[in-house]
């Protein structure tokens, strides 16, 4: 395997007293705006070390967000990032945030270098450390030969890719991404997801996704905040979720010769007391009793001459708490 | 996995199974299908799309490629709005080149977010009807019915600028359905949508296709073409590089690329050595984590010997999961990076 | 042999002191500002003034580099009077050269900015709104003061170094030199800004720079004709800054060629006011959309 050198100089310790103070506190957060109350009263304390935010357009999701940044006045209640006030010490939060925007940012005329420096230089980096910075993690965004032409020039992705690079150069401890995968083809997002699960894991980042695809907030993150209305619909612990989720498995099955599978096999699964709903293209959701086990279904599967493809625990969880926070 | 679907005249359609694009014999008619024969497209020197033959049958198709490898140029072909350098489409019959019947047949969205500005969302969708030669009183009430399928009835009275992202996206749509075409070719519907209203979009679509229309998306969200597409036609550079039904063409591509299976079990390395004594398994490797991956030439066959060996040994089996039979795996593996 | 993994890692290090972070801007614009030739020829052009008046002042005490023309002294010092009047043209002229250079940098400062978002990037660092325009003002400022005040006082105080009875009887002069050409540069710098931050695209605020400057004179003559007043005056910049330098510098003018002082001054000072409201109102991190 690799040996990691890990560079001691300039490498940020991360103290234990970090790990209890919670990422986000929220306590009765009013907030309008144009007279209007967009934010009423949210209540939560997140902790996750990735945290979700979704919620139905005009919940008010990016509103929280320039709110917790200090571009809004706060009218009611209270907001802690990282347990600072941010109606009192918003500079000293901006210091150790970084903000990737959901819409497109850029300093004009400027080559992705001198634009990740400047806005390193801007965070209170000096010079030296900031152009060091700006190279390695220009690199590390996948920004090649690239980061020498001006930004105007750049695709989509690559601007993307930049925003990122602005938002992590000055080695914030909490990074705010508004819809980071918009607009990429399919290579460039599933970059872009490996990129935030490696900064959340190994980068002694703290990170709060704002997204529309729940299934990229299902890869990433481990604790969501659903907003609707301007009000918190439910905040959830998705590793918790996951845990639970054992009785519950996904199938997908075919016959013999790979086309649809018997139906009876559904008939025998139910026979033996398990609950069943089929699904588009030979998927099943199956909740198994106690006592029958997994080898059971095999026995079934050798019986009727089909083929079991998949066999997983239910994995949309987050699709379910959603829908259910909609609900409400 | 090819049932015969019933041929039928265009004037009483039976709804058509799904069925794959492949050689075999033509279950539906080539005037119900969105045929294209031979195209090239070309701007100047650069190129659009070169020598693409397709036959695209009734239901939902995704189409998945990366930016710049001629999925507008292609919906742009099928709507009529370019022509093509060299070949001909027909969409339900109807050559592209012959507008006044084509834009009856068929609705369009692109992925450009530009209005003419000062309408507001009723506005838009009834002088879209009324230019298609529609009577004011059949305008207003499809206007109505195409707005209520998006959720939009209660800001059909303010500014399309005014709207979010996610409902200048659902106007678009509504303006493509409003006048009851038979061919959707949609870029990109789902950008910007929330989870609610991705769900409700896909939703309709599903209810187009049962109907017998041709939904034709673009996507790169792949997980979503995976779960509504019932054929997919991937494009790189230009080109074709596959089409049809996903499990068809995953299969096809088992030589070169055979299946990868990972299975979590109590016994990977006796899992292992059963199943390595057969001939398609190609490799059977422990990783890391204690998950057995297995590459094997046919999914078939191992699937079934899977059955039997788990019940001759007694493993406890945790999972199984196919790791690349999905678009998002022949994505990677017939583009990847070469995009 | 080891190999190296490069990971994202967070900072510890140094942090400058936040005080001086606004100076960040003018030290950026001014890499791309001086890669233009035709910029960096103008801003040459700018020092022949001070560099002629250098000369002149030279000249008055050494007149015997003269002595060739064959004319007397006295006359000489007749010709080439080192006072008021000599310091209000070099005034004027640097004034005028000082609104083309603003021309030339000042739009591009904020403009750009707004059309593309830049701003939600700045503030969501520590960084404020005031900072912000203080930095973008500073482009200007410093470019400005290069070529105003500061070879304007060079040359006042070599002229004093060279006669220093002189500088008693002339100390108003020096103020009016600071005050003149500081009230000038502070005020196009806050034009510019706010018709940058106005107006999103570059060459748009570039016109509608140069038609504010331009078309204000010829508009305040016509409204001076229709209305028989001098009111008119108070809608150019130029006549503004001419007034005011003509009651700094002592020089007398009459009554229809420039607008009183008084109403100079509360001109300039409601028009810098004018501007700040405007950038205050402009220089968000957000829009907002009604």
């Amino acid at each position: 395997m690799v040996n990691l050198a890990t560079k001691t100089a300039l490498e940020a310790p991360a103290p234990a007293a970090e790990a209890s103070v919670p990422v986000v506190e929220l306590q009765g957060l009013e907030v309008k705006l144009g007279g209007r109350p967009i934010l009423q009263g949210l209540n939560a304390t997140l902790t996750g070390r990735c945290i979700g935010l979704l919620g139905p357009n005009g919940a008010g999701k990016t509103t929280l967000l320039h709110t917790l940044l200090g571009f809004y006045p706060i009218s009611g209640g209270s907001a802690r990032v990282l347990g600072k006030d941010v109606k009192t010490e918003t500079r000293a939060i901006r210091s150790f945030m970084g903000y990737m925007p959901e819409n497109d940012a850029f300093i004009q005329g400027m080559s992705g270098v001198r634009f990740v420096r400047q806005m390193a230089e801007l965070a209170g980096l000096p010079k030296a450390q900031a152009i060091e910075r700006a190279h390695e993690v220009l690199f590390y965004v996948g920004l090649g030969e690239a980061r020498y032409r001006p930004v105007d020039g750049y695709s989509l992705g690559m601007r993307q890719a930049a925003k990122l690079a602005q938002a992590l150069a000055h080695g914030p401890r909490l990074v705010f991404l508004d819809e980071p995968t918009n607009g990429l083809d399919p290579v460039a997002r599933e970059r872009m997801l490996r990129l935030i699960r490696d900064i959340t894991e190994a980068g002694n980042v703290r990170v709060i996704l704002s997204s529309h695809l729940l299934r990229d907030v299902e890869e990433c993150c481990d604790e969501v905040l659903v907003l609707k209305a301007g009000k918190v619909a439910v905040t959830c612990n998705l590793e918790a979720e996951r845990r639970a989720n054992r009785n519950f498995l996904e199938l997908e099955l075919r016959n013999e010769q790979g086309g649809s599978a018997d139906p009876g096999f559904n008939q025998a699964l139910e026979a033996l007391g398990a609950e069943i709903a089929s699904g588009a293209r030979q998927r099943l959701k199956v909740v198994l009793p106690d006592g029958v086990k997994v080898r059971d279904l095999y026995r079934i599967a050798v019986e009727r001459k089909v083929q079991i493809r998949r066999l997983d625990y239910k994995r949309d969880s987050l699709e379910d708490i959603f829908l259910k926070a909609m609900e409400g | 996995m090819s049932a015969v679907a019933t041929a039928a005249t265009p004037a009483t359609p039976a709804i058509p199974e799904r069925t794959p694009l492949t050689s075999s014999p033509v279950p539906v008619p080539a005037d119900r299908r969105v045929v294209i024969e031979n195209v090239s497209k070309f701007y100047g020197e650069v190129l659009g799309i070169n020598n693409v033959n397709l036959s695209i049958p009734p239901g939902i198709t995704g189409l998945v490629g990366p930016n710049g490898s001629g999925k507008t140029t292609l919906m742009n072909l099928l709507v009529g709005l370019i022509r093509p350098t060299r070949g001909s489409l027909r969409v339900l019959g109807i050559p592209t080149d012959n507008p006044e019947a084509l834009f009856r047949l068929v609705g369009y969205s692109t992925q450009y977010d530009a209005f003419p500005p000062g309408l507001n969302g009723y506005q838009f969708i009834y002088s879209f009807l009324r230019i298609h030669g529609f009577a004011h009183a059949e305008a207003d009430t499809m206007t109505w019915e195409a707005i209520a399928r998006v959720n939009l009835t209660e800001a059909a009275g303010r500014k399309v600028a005014g709207y979010s992202k996610g409902m200048r996206q659902r106007i678009k749509l509504a303006q493509a359905i409003s006048h009851r075409p038979s061919v959707l070719i949609l870029d990109e519907p789902l950008n910007g949508l929330d989870p609610m209203a991705r769900a409700e979009v896909i939703a309709l679509f599903r209810e187009l296709s049962e109907a017998g229309l041709h939904v034709i998306v673009s996507s790169h969200i792949l997980h979503e073409v995976d779960l509504i597409s019932d054929q997919v036609v991937l494009i790189n550079g230009g080109y074709i590089v596959a089409e049809g039904e996903i499990g068809g063409v995953r299969d096809e591509m088992e030589e070169e690329h055979p299946v990868q299976v990972l299975i979590r079990c109590d016994r990977p390395s006796l899992l292992a050595s059963k199943v390595f004594e057969s001939d398609h398994v190609v490799e059977a490797r422990i990783q890391d984590d204690g998950g057995l991956l297995v590459r094997t030439r046919s999914a078939d066959r191992f699937y079934m010997l899977l059955n039997q060996v788990i019940l001759e040994t007694g493993l406890a089996v945790e999972t199984v999961m196919p790791t690349d039979a999905d678009v998002n795996a022949v994505y990677q593996y017939l583009i990847g990076e070469k995009s | 042999m080891a190999v190296y993994g490069r990971n994202y890692r967070r900072y510890a290090g140094e942090l400058t002191p936040p005080w001086s972070r606004f100076l960040i801007l003018p030290r950026y614009a001014y890499e791309t500002v001086f890669q233009s030739k035709l910029f960096l020829i103008f801003f040459a052009v700018c020092f022949l003034v001070p560099f002629a008046g250098l000369l002149m002042i030279y000249l008055h005490h050494n007149l015997s580099a003269l002595s060739f023309l064959n004319i007397p002294p006295e006359e000489l010092k007749k010709f080439l009077p080192i006072g008021k009047s000599f310091f209000f043209r070099g005034t004027w002229l640097q004034g005028g050269l000082a609104f083309i250079l603003v021309f030339l940098v000042g739009p591009a400062l904020v403009a750009p900015d707004l059309r593309n978002n830049g701003l939600a990037l700045y503030l969501s660092r520590p960084f404020s709104r005031t900072e912000y325009v203080l930095g973008k003002m500073s482009v200007l400022l410093i470019l400005l003061s290069a070529i105003t005040w500061v070879p304007g006082m060079l040359l006042f105080l070599f002229q004093s170094i060279l006669e220093p009875s002189w500088l008693g009887k002339n100390l108003d002069l020096g103020l009016a030199i600071l005050v003149g050409n500081g009230a000038w540069i502070l005020f196009l710098s806050l034009m510019a800004l706010a018709v940058s931050a106005l107006v999103k695209w570059k060459p748009v605020a570039r016109i509608a720079l140069g038609v504010l400057f331009f078309v204000s004179i010829g508009f305040a003559n016509a409204l001076n004709e229709i209305l028989s007043t001098w009111w008119g005056y108070l809608f150019s910049a130029w006549y503004v800054i001419g007034s005011i330098w003509a009651s700094l510098f002592g020089i007398p003018v009459s009554a229809d060629e420039l607008p009183p002082p008084g109403a100079a001054w509360a001109a300039l000072i409601g028009g810098s006011l004018l501007c700040l409201w405007l950038l205050s109102r402009r220089i968000r991190a957000y829009e907002v959309v009604r």
